[in-house]
């Protein structure tokens, strides 16, 4: 089947509050998978991959256990992206409007993939990212220029062993800037495969068109979160509006 | 998108617009004493259809000699082609309901893209009915249903058989032949998004003008299918409805609580809306500081009179409703009789707006004050139309991390100050809550500690989020001063979103709706008032404090208006005087 974006952002923003989800939490959620589902990221699967953990436990937080002048160390207690990723591109950003560029590591979280969201809303305030991560035996990295509504995806062979569970984020007011100031850290081997940027817009523009293909077992498993923040209807609270 | 305000201006102190102060605007009380204006959606609407003279015929109508069937109407407006298709149903009396909740309707309608073809009519047929329980999909732009009047379609009928003319104060009592329930659009039950109504279809590239179109064609079809009634009734003697009354009927439209949510949910939206609402009022009080000539007095006079007669005619049952429309009448007279006295003296002495608003809210009721404001607003159409185009933004709302906490502390305490003087201690301060009920999420309100729910309320009660909010940063910036806000979210995640509203919305220019909308005595209908006036219906009529009855379109101008010379002056629809024809 298939829904619109709006349809479909409304039913999750929902589904995350029935999870336990606070207003703001459930917004940033809703976004970063409609984001990766209608970019060609396939939102969907990395939702499914998660809700079975967010069912069974309530929301958790990441935690700041370490920080400098322009770094940062947040630890994600084992929480998803979803929940925290909102979180770590503020601290970061918030340095770099102060002044150079910033660093931060989130460790021991899930879902990575949801921050990209995240960087390309941040960066409409004139700011850059790149971000990488470990993913099976390579290396994802993210670069988002100031500005941008797309990023650069790409998939490199690690040259260093990299944390399994550990999001990296730099931030600068350009990614020449970031790249100058971090080389050392932004060093990965050969390029593996890469994710254009046309072809995340042509899967964007379809998603628009002609909306959004959805499992329908998913939908309903959505209906039935949302089910859990609706009331049961008597006449009493039938009364007095309308008729 | 956002154009420059006077606020915006003031910075570099030219050109300062006399904008009114968000503490006067915002309160929930005049913004539930808005009328229509010439920003309103549906003037918006209705003046590009007649200038831009759309085309619009039916190849397929249908009707059985009940009027159940299928028509289809097709409308070549200045950009594209699109197609609007009713299902004419028998619908049990006993089962026709105006609440969301309904499951029947008396007509289904969809708005589509482009033609419609036989296999789509197929696949509309099989979901439009169903509504709610449907489903369609992205060449879909807008999905409605209504009801008959039960008290005036029938007797319209009946006259048109019988060779004669409904009595024109039959008419005046309801106003409509057929009442809409619900207008969906912006992607709901697979339908196209919003945002590519946006992009791609410019003829309905603003704020709900797809599901303004949607009610006038309903307009269009309920007239028609009367006139088509008759005929089939007494095809010797049925004669059809006058055009002079067909003006003046317009669509009925019941509103409860699902709309009220909405213009919380959106506060940067209802900011723009107001926004360029009082852009448009400033440029007309300031246009008037070299005076006002005659011509515009006595402009503004006839206007006064009709409105005066417009009040008197509305049926209402509500008192409070009712007290106030006598009392507006009777003031707006007062502002008859100065200006029949006054205005050659007052066009010499150079008279300014200003004196006339600040006269008004020292004097009379805030609807008076508002009434006045609209018809400021309508005197300088060529000033203030352009301002239509700028009645949608991109809502994002975001966090400005690197502020200080010491500094958040000050902007709520300037920008919410409204908030911080609420006593939240007193029981009614928290009295109501908002929830979704399981009867198609129907948005509904609770007493607290009594009704059930209270787990599952809405986040609706910005000012005592803001509160909760305030509270715990005073603490935290004592304890750490010199931090940023992006520090005090890592630490208190679950505030995340009522920060990023203070700071988004202390960025606008009128901010949030100023209300407790928990308080025990909240009136939601001042919510659902101030909506529907940038929709753009008249007629008012509060049924609880929960809904209101109204009436959308009437006096407009007709399919067969379009293309000729039209002044854009139905607001405020009086009764018809007949003219042959």
């Amino acid at each position: 089947m298939k829904v619109s974006k709006n349809e479909l952002t409304a039913s999750l923003k929902k589904a995350f509050e029935a999870l336990g989800f606070q207003p703001g939490d459930y917004y940033d959620a809703a976004d970063m998978v409609v984001w990766l589902e209608t970019h060609g990221f396939y939102g969907f699967d990395r939702l499914l991959a998660v809700l079975a953990y967010l069912n069974t436990t309530a929301p958790v937080h990441a935690e700041l256990v370490q920080e400098d002048v322009h770094n940062f160390v947040l630890d994600g207690k084992g929480t998803s992206v979803l929940l925290c990723g909102s979180e770590a591109v503020d601290l970061i950003r918030a340095q770099v409007m102060k002044g150079a560029c910033a660093g931060l590591e989130l460790t021991n979280c899930y879902n990575r993939t949801f921050i990209i969201q995240r960087l390309i809303k941040a960066a409409q305030r004139n700011l850059a990212f790149v971000a990488y991560w470990r993913q099976l035996d390579c290396c994802v990295k993210v670069s988002v220029k100031p500005g941008a509504v797309l990023p650069e995806y790409q998939t490199f062979t690690m040259l260093d062993v990299i944390d399994p569970q550990s999001l990296i984020i730099f931030c600068g007011k350009s990614i020449e800037a970031i790249e100058e100031q971090y080389a050392a850290e932004l060093e990965f081997g050969t390029l593996v495969d890469t994710f254009s940027t046309q072809e995340m817009t042509d899967s964007y523009r379809n998603s628009v068109e002609e909306g959004i293909e959805i499992d329908e077992s998913l939908w309903e498993t959505l209906d039935k979160l949302v089910a859990r923040v609706l009331v049961e209807s008597t006449d009493s609270s039938r009364a007095g509006a309308g008729e | 998108m956002h154009i420059p305000s006077s606020l915006d201006q003031a910075d570099s102190g030219v050109n300062r617009l006399p904008m009114r102060p968000a503490g006067q605007v915002m309160q929930l009380e005049r913004l539930g004493s808005f009328h229509q204006s010439r920003l309103s959606f549906m003037r918006t609407l209705v003046r590009r259809m007649v200038v831009e003279n759309w085309q619009i015929n039916s190849p397929v109508f249908d009707l059985d000699e009940h009027g159940y069937g299928t028509v289809v109407y097709q409308i070549e407006a200045k950009y594209g082609t699109f197609s609007y298709v009713v299902f004419s149903h028998y619908l049990d009396p006993e089962r026709r309901n105006d609440r969301v909740i309904a499951d029947q309707w008396d007509l289904t309608m969809a708005l589509c893209e482009g033609t419609v073809d036989t296999k789509q009519l197929e696949f509309l047929r099989n979901n439009v009915p169903k509504q709610e329980a449907g489903r369609v999909d992205s060449r879909v732009l807008v999905l409605s249903r209504a009801n008959r009047s039960a008290r005036l379609f029938d007797y319209v009928v009946n006259e048109l058989a019988d060779g004669c003319q409904p009595d024109v104060d039959a008419i005046a009592d309801v106003g409509y032949l057929y009442r809409t329930t619900a207008a969906y659009g912006s992607g709901k039950l697979g339908m196209a998004d919003w945002e590519k109504v946006w992009t791609k279809h410019r003829d309905f590239a603003r704020p709900f003008a797809a599901e303004m179109f949607t009610c006038f064609m309903l307009r269009h079809f309920s007239m028609q299918q009367a006139d088509y009634l008759a005929s089939q009734r007494s095809p010797t003697k049925a004669v059809a409805l006058h055009e002079d009354i067909k003006r003046y009927i317009g669509i009925g439209n019941s509103t409860g609580l699902g709309m009220a949510p909405f213009l919380i949910n959106h506060p940067l939206l209802i900011n723009q809306w107001i926004e360029m609402r009082e852009t448009a009022l400033a440029t007309a009080v300031a246009t008037s500081e070299i005076g006002v000539d005659l011509e515009t007095l006595l402009r503004l006079d006839t206007s006064v009179e009709r409105v005066i007669q417009h009040l008197n005619e509305i049926v209402t049952a509500d008192e409070r409703q009712s007290k106030a429309n006598i009392q507006v009448a009777k003031e707006l007279q007062l502002l008859h009789v100065w200006l029949q006295e006054e205005s050659t003296a007052l066009a010499i002495s150079h008279y300014v707006w200003a004196s006339l608003t600040q006269y008004a809210e020292q004097h009379w009721l805030i609807e008076t004050q508002e009434v006045i404001n609209t018809l400021l607003i309508e005197l300088y159409p060529e000033l203030v139309d352009g301002l239509e185009d700028h009645m949608w933004v991109e809502e994002s709302y975001q966090i400005t991390p690197e502020m200080s906490v010491a500094e958040l502390l000050e902007v709520v305490e300037e920008k919410y100050d409204w908030a911080l003087a609420i006593d939240f201690t007193q029981y009614e301060s928290m009295g109501a809550f908002w929830y979704r009920s399981d009867e198609k999420m129907e948005p509904r309100l609770g007493q607290t500690n009594i009704d059930m729910g209270m787990e599952k309320e809405m986040p609706l009660g910005i000012g005592r989020r803001v509160r909760e909010c305030y509270d715990l940063i005073y603490s935290y910036n004592q304890s750490y001063p010199d931090q940023d806000v992006a520090h005090f979210v890592v630490r208190n995640p679950t505030y995340s979103g009522i920060v990023a509203r203070i700071q988004t919305m202390a960025e606008s220019h009128y901010g949030d709706i100023r209300e407790n909308l928990v308080h025990s005595d909240v009136l939601p209908i001042h919510l659902l008032r101030c909506k529907l006036s940038f929709f753009g219906v008249s007629k008012f009529d509060p049924r609880s404090r929960l809904w209101v009855r109204n009436t959308m379109f009437q006096g407009a101008p007709l399919i067969s208006d379009f293309g000729k010379l039209f002044f854009d002056d139905w607001q405020f629809p009086i009764k018809p005087t007949l003219t042959s024809g």
